[in-house]
């Protein structure tokens, strides 16, 4: 027999409990000493096949291989990234959650005019490697040569040229921004109006349209049936060098494109520095693998590591950018 | 046109990766099984089995993607037929004829028909695809929303031939439906409808919203039977009958034929999908037809118009998207992403440089087509089998694996709650006698109506006169509108003949009853 008495059994369970509860409450630099200690999930925003998904899916083995457990893509599609960001701002503050989405400028658009109950700032930004900005094409076989010859008509007669764009959309933003530069009377154009980049870009490529303003990555595979007019980037682009920037025929304000790639919750990052820094070092070390950016780069998907910092700046940027033309896309 | 050295490598190409044949069968299976269960599309089998081929290799994951393409596109038919509700919403118009057949007893030949159809329609459109890959991809380029909308009205005019006791209350249901397509943010960026719940942002899934329509209103009518099939003896799973509806298919080339073109074409439109493809191919077959007053009592003609459209509209689809890279629908959309995960970015590029690899996927397409014919007919001789369980059992696992499927897919709630308002409003509709089918007929277009609408008045600025410079679009509606008048005629035709032959035999009667008196008289 042993002396187990009823009084022994409490004091076990007693420090069962504490223990437990000393779980619970365990400061976050203990709780990261064993992170991930379990399956990571990666939110995707988007259906399967989209940009993020194929990115998501083609990181993962090298993200894995840092983080030392496996990631499991989660995708919820649906309202503009709402749905899926409004997931992942539910799921607890605990480093098993993490996104792979376009930021910008879907984050700031769903708050701007979907009126979505969470703000900009309650997303926090690892790595935006995809930088996409607006492109004004043409079709390849189209009269139309340049984009100073789009204004010249369509200053002379705003309905001569149909134009294709997204509604409520940095792409949408930058037409009218350039227009109005341009002195082009917006309220007589003959605007085209479709719910998303895909359709908008088919009807550029198939002359549905004279005009087409879309996210300019887009159309890599479609490169042979477009003529490029107008790139609405600060500087040349490097997957798309022969396309003019916008600086050389106008001077206009623009809005960057799509910014895509890796965030977390803010509250993550705040509640939890030392999970968010793993997180952040290993996406570092994932994106600078030669390994993941030859595979990568064959996809036509994108590494570039700009940091925490300056992918925050660039998608707070965007979001400043959206508030102050979110009258332009009402 | 064919480019022989080519195809040749072509040849190679199929002879050399003999190994990726194995997925074939594999594929099929996974998409008959996973498009059978109400409540999961095409596009979502597609999607759960994207990821497993991540860790094929190139050729291996696009046979076993196609596979489940091809055999999703028939599976759908199978509930669609033995219990009248859809799988996806491409095999919606199957419904109309192949359940009035199985409730004739007629299921097994039913069922050899679709799969027939699904098969020969299957092959055509990819030999078609063969030959025409480039030419094709180019025109599709040119449609632009007046020819789109064209082609929705078109479909809308299914809604003549569901038939309903009251043309007032169908008119009503196709307004509802409508409506209920265009909730959500339409193309120009407005939101209507949404109640403010940003789940409907994007709209009504239209996939529970037909499964609780259908099939709240099928099941509850099932419910009082002990079988879904009331005489015993009709209820049988008969291999040779299933034989001799595939062999009774090649009586119809005339209805297989237009079928298939109007698929391949439909089907190679960038947002459309099959899922008009089978309404028009039903609504032109029915029209022409001689015998149109037996559709929808169980004419074969209907089933095998509705599954070729099916089959062949996914020839045209592969081939927007192997020569444009632009998915002609979701599914693939998916095969793209399958492409861009090894490294290959399908487009004008990749069928220039690689034509051989183009081609091997087409005839393994047909080889595919060719396999789902013997794995088909397993497949509906272990499903007809359903026939024979009692209703107390299949109904209420119908409506858990329907409830699950639309959970699955994005493990909202959302799907559920869907399914459940429209069963209710499915109830109440069939209640007071409004066709569910018009409802659905709406949902399914309601969108392409507004948006190409829309579009067109855009783009024209509101000059209907821009009609004029799009001769598509000109073409279409001519087609239409001699379509109709040919009915039409026709039908005047047939009325006076009837009426003829009614005052003949009111003679002959008469005769006879002079004839019966005269001798009496005597």
């Amino acid at each position: 027999m042993t002396d187990f008495t009823r009084r022994d059994a409490f004091k076990i369970s007693a420090g069962g409990l504490a223990a437990v509860s000393g779980m619970v409450a365990m400061p976050s630099i203990l709780r990261a000493a064993t992170y991930p200690s379990r399956p990571i999930n990666v939110i995707v925003p988007f259906a399967t096949g989209g940009y993020n998904d194929r990115l998501s899916r083609a990181f993962m083995p090298y993200l894995e291989q840092e983080l030392g457990q496996p990631l499991v893509i989660v995708n919820k599609p649906g309202a503009g990234t709402q749905l899926g960001n409004s997931y992942a701002l539910n799921q607890p503050a605990d480093g098993y959650s993490i996104l792979c989405t376009s930021a910008a400028p879907y984050i700031p658009l769903t708050v701007l005019l979907q009126n979505a109950p969470y703000k900009v700032e309650d997303f926090s930004m690892i790595n935006l490697p995809s930088r996409d900005y607006t492109l004004a094409a043409t079709s390849s076989g189209g009269p139309v040569k340049t984009f100073a010859e789009v204004i010249e008509k369509l200053k002379k007669d705003p309905s001569s040229l149909s134009i294709g764009v997204q509604p409520a959309s940095a792409d949408y933003a930058n037409m009218v921004l350039a227009f109005q530069a341009a002195g082009v009377d917006a309220s007589k154009l003959r605007i085209v109006t479709y719910d998303g980049g895909g359709p908008a870009r088919n009807a550029t490529a198939g002359a549905q349209v004279d005009v087409g303003f879309v996210g300019g990555e887009g159309f890599l595979p479609l490169k042979s049936k477009v003529r490029p007019l107008a790139i609405f980037a600060a500087e040349q682009v490097d997957w798309y060098p022969d396309a003019p920037l916008i600086g050389a025929t106008l001077k206009t304000d623009f809005v960057e494109g799509s910014q895509r790639g890796w965030a977390v919750t803010t509250k993550l990052k705040n509640e939890q520095p030392e999970i968010f820094k793993i997180l952040v070092a290993a996406v570092e070390k994932a994106s600078k693998n030669p390994k993941a950016i030859e595979t990568l780069k064959l996809q036509e998907l994108a590494t570039t590591w700009y940091g925490p910092d300056a992918s925050n700046k660039a998608y707070l940027d965007n979001a400043a950018k959206m508030a102050k033309y979110v009258d332009l896309l009402k | 046109m064919i480019d022989v050295s080519a195809f040749n490598d072509a040849l190679g190409i199929m002879f050399t990766s003999v190994g990726s044949w194995g997925w074939i069968v594999p594929g099929l299976i996974v998409g008959l099984v996973f498009s059978a269960i109400p409540g999961i599309s095409i596009t979502m089998a597609m999607a759960i089995v994207l990821p497993m081929s991540l860790y094929m290799d190139f050729f291996s994951a696009i046979v076993f993607l196609t596979s489940v393409y091809t055999g999703a596109g028939f599976g759908g038919s199978v509930p669609a037929i033995l219990m009248n509700i859809p799988g996806s919403p491409s095999s919606f118009a199957t419904t109309f004829d192949g359940y009035a057949m199985s409730q004739k007893g007629e299921h097994n030949e039913a069922l050899g028909y679709a799969l027939f159809a699904s098969t020969l329609c299957g092959i055509a459109g990819y030999v078609l695809l063969l030959l025409v890959i480039e030419p094709l991809a180019d025109i599709v380029l040119r449609i632009g929303p007046v020819e789109m909308f064209a082609v929705a009205i078109w479909g809308m005019m299914l809604l003549g031939s569901l038939g309903s006791t009251y043309i007032s209350r169908g008119l009503l249901a196709a307004a509802l439906g409508i409506l209920l397509g265009t909730v959500g943010m339409n193309t120009a960026g407005f939101t209507r409808g949404t109640l403010g719940l940003p789940v409907l942002l994007d709209g009504i899934a239209p996939i529970p919203a037909m499964i609780g329509l259908l099939a709240a209103s099928q099941l509850l009518s099932l419910a009082s039977r002990d079988y879904i099939i009331e005489a015993e003896g009709s209820r049988e799973v008969s291999l040779r009958k299933i034989l001799k509806g595939c062999w009774g298919t090649l009586k119809y080339p005339g209805v297989l034929l237009r079928g298939s073109i109007i698929g391949i074409i439909i089907g190679a439109v960038p947002g459309v999908g099959s899922s008009i493809g089978n309404l028009i191919a039903y609504a032109e077959t029915k029209r022409t037809a001689k015998d149109s007053a037996t559709f929808g009592k169980g004419n074969p003609k209907g089933v095998i118009a509705a599954e070729s459209a099916v089959a062949s509209g996914e020839g045209g689809s592969m081939a927007t998207m192997l020569a444009l890279g632009i998915p002609g629908g979701g599914a693939t959309a998916i095969l793209i992403a399958a492409f861009m995960m090894h490294n290959i970015v399908p487009g004008p590029s990749f069928i220039e440089t690689q034509k051989p690899m183009v081609y091997a996927i087409i005839l393994n397409n047909i080889v595919q087509a060719v396999v789902l014919l013997a794995v088909g007919i397993g497949f509906i001789y272990v499903a007809s089998n359903i026939m024979k369980v009692r209703t107390r059992y299949v109904l209420p696992a119908i409506l858990v694996i329907a409830t699950l499927g639309t959970f699955a897919v994005t493990g909202e709630a959302a799907g559920p709650i869907t399914l459940f308002v429209f069963a209710l409003l499915g109830y109440a509709l069939n209640r007071y006698q409004y066709p569910v089918s018009a409802v659905v007929v709406g949902i399914l277009l309601g969108r392409m109506l507004e948006t190409e609408f829309l579009r067109s008045y855009q783009l024209s600025g509101g000059n209907p006169l821009y009609i004029l410079e799009r001769p598509g679009a000109m073409a279409i509606f001519a087609v239409m509108f001699a379509s109709l008048a040919m009915t039409a005629w026709g039908k005047r035709k047939q009325n006076r003949a009837e009426a003829a032959e009614a005052l003949a035999m009111r003679q002959i009667q008469e005769e006879t009853r002079a004839a019966h008196t005269t001798p009496s008289k005597g």
